[in-house]
């Protein structure tokens, strides 16, 4: 039988989003592949040159649009070291509070998408309505459900409105015995098992080699989460389990991912009490007036001059819902970052597909790539 | 591990290969090193336990560019950051791809975006920008705005 190329894209129900996958094949087995992106690209790095430090976090819900808090976590974390500031405690909750609710929204959405992909129909409609209690806490609290532009330079926009840890708690404690109901779904089905066990098998040593991070380098037994090893905001005051699974397959990555919503939802806990016991202010004392619109709260702003303003860099690394997320900014004591780069998780995830998709059928391409849960905006950036 | 013990274990085999070994935020240091000794540098670092490669990037000083890798260490649980200089004349600099796989698609980013050619590298293509894009969006002569909207904008600040 022949070779031939065949495009798996940029319009396909597996892709989720705006990429090619080229597919060489022989009948139905996968010989090579060559993802194809781009079309996505917006040059996010080259706009945050060109804009004020708190501009940029409008980029960075854009960045990635399933988890757009916990990219403007990324950024602050490195912007604020490059700029010399140092954020409350109790923004440093808060940002926590968003990104581990971003990681349940992000795993919500990636389940629906995922188990809907090999055919099974209904967890999607499942998955998107608990996925939605989320963003109507977001709502709440940051005034959007998808560009959230909630954090600045020196903490957060605002607190928290009256009564939400308790209504948080509320969705916490509906969530809790979701995720069961989903594990029956989809663990005790056939069909389930009969597309995903034993496939895109990486294991450990070649998620390594190949830069592959998160979830899918959990699913191979290799126990690391930035949040652990290297904590930054409060993760080092906060009780959880690092999600692991043995296996290194489609299956593994859905237990790992499964797994680490409950952790979420049990750090939470934690955080929702701590926010209840301390009250606080949410923005540093002393800001530069010129990081841009819109500025610290009245009375709270500081007045800095933009001359002799220190230079620095920034360096940040947060576990996003994909993996592992760098942020570099260079601040050359101008009003905007000199340079600002941005490592994506998935854009190493996708850059190993090669080494567990070759060998595999071509039916087997949705659950696989569905387990990688691509995000197109952040391999583009 | 700490930036004086990285240039203690680093110096005895690399000698005047690196030039400096500062301290970086929230790292075990930044080492500089003479992109004649890229390969050397790659190795011993990888051997160090420096196993994760997470990103390669671009910076472009206008004079010269500079091009810097971010590394990760499962045992000292800690980044390190390499990082060489070249002449924008003359933006070229040994592949990271034979001691970290992982470097293919950032090199690929960076040679695309900053203009640095990765020699060697094995699939040196147009990753985000269209194959035949002329123009490297990274460097600091591509500008966003026209000279006079910059001035427009500065005044309005």
């Amino acid at each position: 039988m022949s070779e031939m190329w065949i495009n798996m894209g940029p319009q396909h129900p597996m892709t989720h989003g705006l990429w090619n996958l080229r597919v060489r094949i022989e009948g139905e087995v996968i010989l090579d592949v060559d993802p194809e992106m781009g079309y996505l690209h917006r040059g996010i790095e080259k706009i945050s040159e060109d804009r004020h430090y708190n501009e940029v976090i409008t980029l960075m819900d854009r960045t990635c649009y399933v988890a757009g808090l916990a990219w403007e976590h990324l950024y602050m974390l490195a912007a604020e070291e490059a700029l010399h500031i140092r954020p409350p405690e109790r923004a440093q909750y808060l940002r926590v509070l968003c990104e581990e609710f971003q990681r349940i929204a992000s795993h919500l959405m990636w389940y629906a998408a995922f188990v809907q992909d090999i055919g099974l129909m209904s967890p999607f409609l499942y998955g998107m309505r608990d996925r939605d209690l989320i963003l109507d806490l977001f709502q709440s609290y940051t005034g959007a459900r998808m560009t959230y532009e909630y954090m600045r330079a020196g903490g957060v926009r605002n607190d928290l409105p009256p009564g939400f840890t308790d209504r948080a708690r509320k969705v916490l404690d509906w969530l809790l015995p979701r995720f069961h109901e989903y594990d029956q779904l989809c663990l005790g089905s056939d069909i389930f098992h009969k597309r995903c066990d034993g496939l895109g098998k990486l294991s450990a040593e070649e998620c390594i080699r190949h830069g592959v991070t998160g979830p899918m380098l959990r699913s191979a037994g290799r126990k690391r989460d930035l949040r652990r090893d290297r904590p930054y905001a409060v993760y080092d005051q906060l009780d959880f389990e690092v999600a692991v699974a043995d296996g290194a397959d489609v299956t593994g990555r859905y237990l790992v991912r499964m797994e680490e919503m409950r952790q979420s939802v049990r750090i939470l806990y934690q955080v929702l009490d701590w926010l209840d016991r301390h009250p606080g202010p949410v923005m540093a004392d002393q800001l530069p007036r010129w990081l841009g619109a819109p500025y610290a709260p009245v009375g709270r702003e500081g007045y800095l001059l933009k001359r002799n303003y220190p230079k620095g860099v920034g360096f940040s690394a947060i576990e996003e819902p994909h993996g592992e997320a760098l942020a570099y900014v260079v601040n050359e004591g101008g009003e905007h970052p000199y340079r600002v780069k941005f490592r994506s998780p998935v854009f190493a995830n996708l850059a190993a597909s090669r080494h567990y998709l070759v060998g595999y059928r071509v039916a087997d391409i949705p659950p696989i790539m569905g387990s990688v849960d691509v995000c197109v905006g952040e391999v583009d950036r | 591990m700490q930036t004086d013990e990285l240039e203690r274990t680093l110096r005895p085999s690399l000698g005047d290969r690196i030039t400096s070994v500062e301290a970086f935020p929230d790292t075990a240091g930044r080492v500089r090193f003479r992109r004649e000794a890229a390969l050397d540098v790659f190795r011993s670092v990888h051997a160090l336990g420096f196993h994760h490669l997470s990103t390669v990037g671009g910076i472009d000083w206008v004079d010269h560019r500079e091009v810097f890798y971010i590394l990760w260490s499962d045992d000292t649980r800690q980044y390190v950051v390499l990082s060489t200089d070249v002449p924008a004349s003359d933006a070229h600099v040994e592949s990271a791809t034979p001691v970290w796989p992982s470097a293919n698609w950032h090199e690929r980013e960076t040679w695309e975006l900053v203009d640095i050619t990765f020699d060697h590298h094995p699939d040196l293509r147009h990753l985000l920008t269209p194959d035949g894009y002329a123009f490297h969006p990274l460097l600091r002569s591509f500008k966003l705005h026209e000279p006079e909207e910059l001035e427009v904008k500065a005044r309005h600040v």
